[in-house]
């Protein structure tokens, strides 16, 4: 199989949510030569934005984008050790999580897979997430996106607990903050002090990508 | 204007689309009127805890505003926790699945109905029984279960479930099948109670979530028995579905529920607002009931929750003389009032008193 083929391998691996095939094809590029930022943005990041597009179209629903999202991380476990320091140093870092009191993350999960995918560093703080871990990231994960997600309204005023534990180390204006999650506007967003709302996914990279 | 029906008159002709003296309401308050009772410092594990407290809530909750059904939602970790899931109970927050029950192929395979006799599922029987009793013989009263999928993906996670729909199909499908058995002895329980209606949520009926494949395969086929045997035990069945883009064809044109609960997005392109609804015919032989932000009851002040009611009253009664109808809308949240002590109380009696006073349909 050559380089062309391999990258439309795996963008069908993730198109079908095959995780199986994804982590076979990206070894299979490291094999061959292909280089691994290729393979990801040409193959596995390719596959994602499909995906994204075809869920927006109400083509795919969430079965099938999270079965997507876990063949591309297959492939990207294979893949990103193989990239060169340099390269993983260009990008950005987005830290993304639930707030404290709230286990719901299955759309945390979308949106973190559609940053990947887009091309930013994500980490993933988990669910139930205390405030000062938000608030730290800046200084231990050198973020310049904080995401949170939030199902509850009960749990809302943490996102304005960790906007305000910025403000108050003073690293407030080295990251971006956007929120997400069903009871959230971006009235309250402006409320609050975040930079900015996404309805969903697909918004969520369209305003992180104009931010940063 | 001053009432010249009775909750439970104006409550069955709206059933039946007659005319009413004005429009019935219900902001979905349950929780939130635990804060109503005694000292008002009773904390939600206690109120989700004890049948007399949990009823209590509902009999101030009526006391205190006057509404026109009370709807016995308790949490959506009931199913789950007796399933042996670990349940979070905070003091002032709904209680939530921490630690999933279900984490394996084999735990879909080997699960067990709960026995509604025990646990928090009895709590709930015996607490809508309660309220029952006190406020039947004034409003219609409902029972409210949690579907089987739903039940599910808080026992195992919905990530897990819906991945699972693909990968574990057939162990998916047998866990279905136990849920199902819980919930129809739930609904048996629940007849006992002689509540009225029996609310169902069948929450991952939403376009964002399932299309009609998957929701057919993995809940209409269970919903439809439970559908049936809820009217067999002689409740009214109605849904709840408080999700972005529901599945009305299905949820309301085929279920036909006696009456459905529905949210509405605004910045959700394709989420259906109150006009749209009735428009598209779906409150033709359902009592809809929807569609104020539950968020205002937390976030907005006393004038804007009347504008707002008077809004969608205005926008409602439009659209239902277009339509022909009568009565068959209901000013509610689309989802619970937060039951967090942040919610102003003072905005439920508010939208209630302005359906009193505005309420009146004459087309």
């Amino acid at each position: 199989m050559q380089g062309q083929d391999i990258l439309a391998s795996l963008e069908k691996a993730v198109i079908t949510g095959n995780k199986a095939d994804s982590v076979k094809f990206a070894k299979e590029a490291l094999d061959k030569g292909v280089k691994a930022l290729d393979a990801i943005d040409h193959g596995l990041v390719k596959g994602m934005t499909i995906v994204g597009d075809k869920y927006a179209k109400h083509e795919y629903f969430l079965p099938q984008v999270l079965l997507a999202a876990n063949a591309m991380y297959g492939g990207l476990d294979v893949l990103l050790p193989h990239i060169p320091k340099a390269d993983s140093d260009k990008k950005l870092v987005g830290v993304i999580g639930v707030v404290e009191g709230d286990v719901h993350d299955i759309g945390k999960n979308i949106v973190k897979t559609m940053l990947t995918a887009a091309g930013l560093d994500m980490h993933d703080l988990g669910k139930d997430v205390p405030v000062e871990n938000f608030v730290n990231s800046v200084k231990t994960a050198h973020a310049s996106l904080i995401a949170m997600s939030t199902l509850m309204t009960p749990t809302m005023d943490g996102m304005k607990a960790v906007v305000d534990g910025l403000i108050e180390n003073g690293d407030r204006m080295k990251v971006k903050i956007i929120i997400g999650g069903a009871p959230t506007s971006q009235p309250f967003a402006d409320d609050i002090g975040a930079d900015m709302h996404a309805i969903n996914a697909q918004e969520a990279v369209k305003k992180v990508k104009g931010a940063i | 204007m001053a009432d010249t029906m009775n909750h439970l008159e104006r409550g069955m002709a709206s059933l039946q689309n007659k005319p009413v003296d004005r429009l019935v309401t219900y902001p979905l308050a349950m929780g939130v009127c635990r804060r109503l009772v005694g000292d008002g410092k009773m904390t939600y594990r206690d109120w989700a805890s004890d049948p007399k407290k949990f009823a209590s809530a509902f009999i101030e909750g009526q006391k205190h505003f006057d509404f026109d059904f009370a709807i016995g939602l308790m949490d959506l970790s009931v199913a789950a926790g007796d399933m042996g899931s670990t349940v979070r109970m905070d003091d002032q927050n709904t209680p939530f699945v921490t630690d999933p029950a279900l984490k394996t192929v084999e735990d879909y395979e080997t699960l067990t109905p709960p026995d509604v006799k025990k646990g928090r599922s009895k709590v709930l029987v015996d607490g809508t029984k309660l309220f029952v009793d006190a406020l039947g013989s004034q409003v219609i009263t409902a029972a409210f279960l949690e579907g089987p999928l739903l039940s599910l993906t808080q026992a195992a996670s919905a990530e897990k479930v819906f991945m699972d729909m693909y990968n574990n199909p057939s162990a998916v499908h047998k866990a279905l099948k136990t849920i199902t058995e819980y919930n129809a002895n739930m609904v048996r329980g629940m007849g006992t109670t002689k509540c009225a209606g029996l609310v169902w949520d069948y929450l991952w009926g939403s376009y964002s979530c399932l299309g009609d494949k998957e929701y057919e395969e993995f809940e209409g086929k269970y919903a439809r028995g439970l559908n049936e045997l809820t009217g067999k035990e002689g409740m009214a069945m109605c849904i709840h579905n408080c999700a972005d883009l529901p599945h009305l064809d299905t949820q309301i044109k085929a279920f036909k529920p006696a009456i459905y609960s529905m949210a509405y997005y605004p910045l959700i392109p394709g989420s259906p607002s109150a006009k749209e609804t009735i428009e598209k015919g779906y409150a033709d032989n359902c009592l809809i009931g929807g569609q104020i932000d539950p968020q205002g009851f937390v976030r907005w002040s006393q004038e804007k929750m009347q504008k707002t009611t008077m809004n969608l009253l205005q926008e409602v009664k439009t659209a239902m003389c277009a339509r022909g109808l009568h009565s068959k809308y209901c000013i509610a949240s689309g989802c619970e009032v937060p039951p967090t002590v942040t919610t102003r109380l003072e905005n439920i009696k508010e939208c209630v008193d302005t359906v009193k006073q505005y309420g009146q349909i004459k087309c």
